[in-house]
């Protein structure tokens, strides 16, 4: 069974920032996490009926992909507007996502 | 044609089972995500085992696409070590809480370093029985409020938080890996994980790594006091790092006896 999630996509400095509101539970840890803080409370909300989170409220994002290593729920992922360094994150790239039985 | 964006999970994640059983900022999610990198870098998700315990580690039991058993505090190290002697081919990953591997099931856990088990343990230190309510575990910090220690740990009392890699390091014969990460630094933590697989692969001896985490819902922390508690107050006392790699040569009182392989 595959499944699949819808994403909320900000563009903010370097990065494309994707938020899975049914995956965010609205913890806060990502927003302390960004050297920038330009992660913060959006209008949105997520998994639990608490607000999203959402780019724009600091300086330009630098794609360092902080947010996304530390989420604990995989709410986000961060992609690099200039298409570079898809596959140097911890996690895999979306095209090697395989779904299992 | 483009893809359309879709999460970052480790392929040994079950998609349909997310959004996990987990709190809002709980360390679980990020030490599974670790554990889910270092299982994929492997390739070994066809023949890992995957075994959670009583407490906030038994919500995980549906985290993985992989055969997953849990049993009782302790108890997962023995039932995967036997699970290990039984089909030695599989790699077997035990995954307890802190109160469970340090108090309630703790003899499980000196028994299998003594034995130098073929077994990868993963503790995750919370500071708290997190899942009947934040009581005080045996790694509860000197002064720290709980549920039964409302005026803070007294160390007089209650003793000292328990070192559990200091304590399997003294124990476990040449060929262990034991080592503490933090959910602080996910890429070592994934490290740490990766070459305690990787012990437990080349059949060299157990394999222990405690990753300091998070209990925002019992330490009734923000987000901001809750990375404060683990990286300043749980760090200062609980140190980071490497205690035993396989390397190191048979010294004193170790005779070389090779770990038990069916
Ligand atoms: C023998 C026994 N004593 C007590 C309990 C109640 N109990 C269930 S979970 C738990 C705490 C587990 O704490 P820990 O291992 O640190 O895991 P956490 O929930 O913090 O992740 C306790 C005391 C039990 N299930 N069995
Ligand atoms: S990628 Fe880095 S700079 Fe951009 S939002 Fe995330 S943490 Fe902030
Ligand atoms: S994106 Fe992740 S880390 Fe940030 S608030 Fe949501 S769940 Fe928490
Ligand atoms: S009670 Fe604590 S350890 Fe358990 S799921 Fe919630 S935050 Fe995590
Ligand atoms: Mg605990």
């Amino acid at each position: 069974m595959s499944v699949t999630f819808k994403a909320i996509t900000t563009e903010n400095g370097k990065g494309l920032f994707h938020l899975f509101p049914a995956l965010c539970k609205g913890c806060g840890l990502c927003i302390e996490k960004c050297p920038v803080d330009t992660i913060g409370w959006a209008k949105q909300l997520g998994a639990f009926g608490t607000p999203v989170v959402e780019p724009g409220h600091g300086k330009p994002c630098i794609a360092c992909k902080k947010c996304q290593l530390v989420c604990p729920d995989a709410a986000i992922w961060i992609e690099r507007r200039d298409g570079k360094g898809r596959d140097t994150s911890l996690t895999a790239a979306p095209e090697k996502h395989v779904q299992h039985k | 044609m483009a893809i359309a964006a879709q999460p970052q999970m480790p392929r040994v994640w079950r998609a349909e089972t997310k959004p996990h059983k987990f709190c809002p900022g709980c360390g679980h999610g990020i030490v599974l995500k670790a554990l889910g990198e270092a299982i994929d870098a492997l390739d070994i998700q066809e023949r890992t085992i995957f075994g959670c315990d009583i407490g906030c580690s038994l919500l995980s039991w549906d985290f993985f696409n992989l055969d997953t058993v849990q049993t009782h505090h302790g108890r997962t190290t023995p039932v995967l070590v036997g699970i290990k002697r039984a089909r030695p081919e599989l790699v077997v990953v035990s995954y307890m809480g802190d109160g469970g591997a340090y108090a309630i099931g703790a003899q499980h856990l000196v028994s299998s370093a003594s034995r130098n088990d073929l077994v990868t343990i993963i503790v995750v230190n919370n500071t708290v029985y997190a899942m009947t309510g934040g009581q005080m575990a045996p790694t509860t910090l000197p002064g720290q409020k709980t549920e039964t220690t409302p005026y803070g740990r007294d160390a007089r009392l209650t003793g000292r938080p328990i070192l559990g890699p200091e304590l399997v390091a003294a124990i476990a014969p040449p060929g262990a890996y034991v080592a503490r990460g933090s959910i602080a630094n996910i890429v070592q933590l994934k490290n740490f994980i990766q070459k305690g697989l990787q012990n437990q692969l080349e059949g060299r001896g157990i394999a222990f790594i405690e990753a300091l985490s998070s209990c925002p819902t019992n330490w009734h922390t923000n987000a901001a006091a809750t990375w404060r508690f683990v990286e300043k107050e749980m760090t200062a006392y609980f140190p980071v790092g490497e205690l035993r790699t396989p390397e190191e040569k048979p010294s004193g009182r170790f005779q070389e006896v090779p770990p038990y392989e069916s």
